[in-house]
């Protein structure tokens, strides 16, 4: 398949870019770190350790997915290797799926990099291996799919910078829209209300996927919670890239 | 004679800087490739070749027009499927080697598996890169790349294959290596469409040409329809005669040691400079009728607007 | 031209279609996660952040937008009701809040009244209170919510003394505090003190309604200082002859008291042989 064939050679490219490799040792360090951040807290330790790492794994996870995702295009078509692929038999959509899968790949690798030294931290302090904490990641993991979709949305049309800074805003969007809810609350019911809910509705919701705290906590979590989350995540990657299909299609490349 | 490529009537403006003000780049273009030509599409720098291309192409999207690759429409798989293209200062992927890179490439046209690795082969035995198969691109010299391009542009065994200025950049025995490819792919019955700004390399090759200017077809048609066959002068270097004898036959330049050379434009002239010559008992070291070349067309028609 | 764009017109009419579609969808999908009720309320990781001088830390100096945003959220969070063991935390968000500004006033005011009335700790409020007064030492509203809170909700009244009497030190603080302090004095069964502060009140007193209120208290400290000897005597009486007396003068006769006291105006008490109550001739509230 056309696809497969972008798709690898986007992850080959990718996993050599050595941006990946000092969040990879931020990330470590972060998660190293809470070791002693766990020394400050009286009570249960294991419980910082977590937190710190799933956050680590988070957030670290979302830097790179932002700063490769809005190379990606950019890339090509500044360096303009773009040319003699989408002179070839191949629809344009082929290759930003490609290009999607291929970095999706080299994410889910780091993040297994990732928890593979997360999960041997609490390994050294539980002496067991706490699968939950594949259920929080493989969450997180979802969260990353849609951040590069939008990553590579802009890359498509805009310049590294400018699509890291917008990434960069969704993912802040994303994670604070709870905000947005408790100021509807307040506002007269008119039409005012009515547009900011639809607003609302229409913004990503990120922290739909994030299930740390409830895990961490051994909380329960309804399991249509999951399900509900998956779907939204297919449907607002999908919306995503199908955005960034349209635009790339009618693209001039001077 | 089928037509290979019909263009007609293309239009493509851009919007350019910050105002987004509209120029016109492509004001009408028509031309025409028959099978088994080497076709050279000529213009200044900014004339507009590379942006025809590109909407052949479909990297850029023409305003109006129509375009046709073997009679189909030139974005269809069908089309696509039989040109190859060779960029302007191609720039490939870094960290891949000539053969993985030509593997990667294969893989979006789909070729078979086995007839992949043997068509990888004599690929890189065509452009003499078989012993650089394993070297990363980002080692590969300027006429490396070059080459490579061109087996990346042959790679589906086009039928019509588009070359951007392959010549650009190249030292004389690199121009002289695609040369001698494009006169191969011509007798294997491929058709070439050539843009060039190299003049003496088109009137080598190419059978038919066009001359773009402006965004504007000049001139279109057989080479030798083109450039009259008619001698604008002759050059003359002789030696033992002197230059108040040659006066009023042509224009004098005098050369190394004894030898002169001489310019004549009429062609009665050229047998009185012979006569002479033989009378005083001197020496013809060369005579070379000059016929008008594709660059005195060229910049005649390029000074003309 | 045509073929152009018909071709391209119908993949992106499907492709806009779809478009619409998957928007429409992860739309709902949102209305309906809203609905699932989670255990876990956004935000509340803040719980885990052990305090909130190390937070300051990290914020690059953004501490107090930092400090507003986290007490905007504890308002809500302290809203919703449906939240289980809510106050939990309460000591621990406020206590991040106002170490991140201490100076930011209305945190201080807000956990305690959540503390004193929703969660009924008062020892939380205090807390949070004497936090307040402790960085904003001019602020004598934080002693004077701490009087206030003691009394109301512990009935404390020796330690709403202290707090008022810290109230009272503090430039600007206005005079009803002062007397609140001697409300309190009396309240907390010390007389004499208050006999004294109220006295001071009524001789400094600058306005005429002062004088009255800082009178009428007078007449009320010691209508019970007098009811109450009264009432020792009556009981005595009550002891020794099996009977209240007909008459307070009785008492004195009989030699349970020295001298018939009588009210701050002169007259004299309202005795009920029946039942042996004592009684003020007038409300003192309505001399």
């Amino acid at each position: 398949m056309k696809i497969k064939a972008i798709a690898l050679n986007t992850f080959k490219e990718a996993i050599r870019d050595r941006i990946l490799y000092l969040l990879l040792f931020f990330a470590a360090v972060c998660i190293i770190f809470s070791r002693l951040l766990a020394l400050l807290t009286v009570g249960d330790r294991v419980k910082i350790i977590k937190d710190v790492g799933l956050t680590s794994l988070s957030l670290f996870g979302a830097l790179m997915a932002i700063l490769m995702g809005t190379g990606l295009v950019f890339k090509e078509i500044d360096k303009k290797t773009i040319y003699t692929i989408i002179s070839k038999p191949i629809h344009r959509y082929q290759f930003l799926l490609g290009k999607f899968f291929g970095l999706v790949l080299t994410l889910f690798i780091m993040l297994l990099l990732m928890s593979f030294i997360f999960l041997a931290l609490v390994f050294f302090h539980t002496f067991t291996i706490e699968w939950e904490m594949f259920v929080a990641i493989l969450f997180i993991f979802f969260e990353l799919c849609l951040i590069t979709s939008v990553a590579l949305l802009f890359s498509c049309f805009s310049t590294p910078i400018l699509s890291s800074i917008f990434s960069l805003a969704f993912y802040l969007i994303g994670h604070t829209a709870w905000g947005l809810e408790t100021l509807i609350k307040k506002i007269p019911p008119g039409l005012g209300k009515t547009l900011a809910q639809t607003l609302y509705h229409f913004l990503p919701d990120l922290e739909n996927f994030n299930f740390k705290t409830e895990i961490v906590q051994h909380l329960d979590i309804p399991s249509e919670a999951f399900l509900y989350s998956i779907l939204y995540g297919i449907f607002y990657t999908l919306f995503v890239l199908i955005i960034a299909v349209l635009v790339f299609r009618k693209r001039d490349f001077i | 004679m089928t037509t290979v490529l019909k263009i007609e009537n293309l239009h493509k403006s851009f919007k350019l800087g910050f105002l987004l003000k509209k120029t016109n780049i492509l004001k009408g273009i028509s031309l025409s490739v028959e099978q088994g030509e080497v076709f050279g599409y000529l213009g200044p720098n900014g004339a507009g070749k590379t942006t025809t291309i590109k909407c052949i192409l479909g990297l850029i999207f023409p305003e109006e027009g129509k375009i046709e690759i073997f009679g189909h429409p030139h974005l269809s798989p069908k089309a696509k499927e039989r040109t190859g293209f060779l960029p302007e200062n191609p720039y490939f992927y870094d960290h891949l080697t000539a053969s993985e890179f030509l593997d990667y490439y294969s893989q979006l046209f789909l070729i078979k598996k086995e007839e992949k690795e043997e068509k990888i082969k004599s690929l890189l035995r065509l452009v003499d890169l078989e012993g650089s198969a394993d070297l990363q691109l980002r080692k590969f010299s300027r006429g490396m790349l070059q080459r490579i391009g061109m087996a990346q542009a042959l790679l589906n065994d086009p039928s019509l294959v588009f070359l951007d200025e392959p010549l650009g950049g190249l030292d004389p025995l690199g121009r002289k290596e695609i040369r001698d490819i494009i006169v191969r792919l011509k007798d294997e019955g491929k058709t070439v469409f050539l843009s060039s700004h190299i003049l003496q390399d088109i009137e080598m090759i190419c059978n038919r040409v066009a001359i773009i200017v402006n965004g504007e077809i000049i001139n279109q048609g057989a080479l030798q329809d083109l450039i009259s066959e008619k001698i604008l002068f002759t050059e003359v270097i002789l030696s033992g005669v002197g230059e108040k004898e040659l006066e009023g036959l042509g224009e004098y330049f005098s050369g190394h040691g004894d030898r002169t050379l001489l310019k004549v434009i009429k062609e009665e002239n050229v047998a009185k400079v012979l006569q002479l010559v033989q009378s005083s008992k001197g020496k013809v070291h060369s005579l070379i009728p000059r016929t008008e070349t594709l660059e005195d067309l060229f910049v005649e028609i390029v000074k003309q607007r | 031209m045509k073929i152009f764009k018909s071709e391209k017109d119908l993949s992106a009419i499907f492709l806009v279609v779809l478009l619409i579609l998957s928007c429409g969808i992860f739309m709902s999908l949102k209305i309906k996660t809203d609905n699932i009720s989670r255990e876990k309320i956004p935000g509340s990781s803040i719980i885990y952040i052990p305090s909130g001088q190390y937070l300051k830390y990290a914020t690059f100096g953004n501490s107090s937008l930092l400090a507003d945003l986290i007490y905007i959220w504890a308002i809500q969070y302290y809203s919703d009701y449906t939240i289980p063991d809510m106050y939990e935390y309460l000591d621990h968000i406020f206590s991040i809040i106002n170490e991140l500004d201490p100076s930011y006033l209305d945190p201080y005011d807000v956990g305690a009244v959540i503390a004193a009335y929703e969660a009924g700790d008062l020892d939380l409020a205090l807390k949070i209170l004497d936090r307040g007064l402790e960085r904003n030492p001019e602020q004598w509203l934080f002693p004077y919510l701490a009087g206030h809170y003691a009394q109301m909700i512990n009935k404390d009244h020796k330690l709403a003394q202290e707090y008022y009497k810290k109230a009272m030190d503090i430039e600007g603080v206005p005079p009803i505090v002062r007397r609140l302090y001697a409300d309190a004095i009396f309240k907390s069964m010390d007389y004499k003190r208050a006999l004294q502060t109220w006295l001071e009140i009524y001789e400094t007193a600058k306005d005429e309604r002062v004088k009255k209120i800082a009178s009428n208290h007078l007449y009320n400290i010691k209508a019970t200082i007098d009811i109450k000897k009264i009432n020792e005597a009556i009981e005595k009486f009550k002891e020794r002859y099996g009977r209240y007396p007909m008459e307070l003068s009785q008492l004195v006769r009989a030699g349970f008291l020295d001298s018939l006291p009588k009210d701050l105006d002169g007259k004299e008490y309202i005795y009920n042989s029946r039942t042996g109550e004592v009684k003020t001739p007038i409300i003192p509230w309505k001399r």
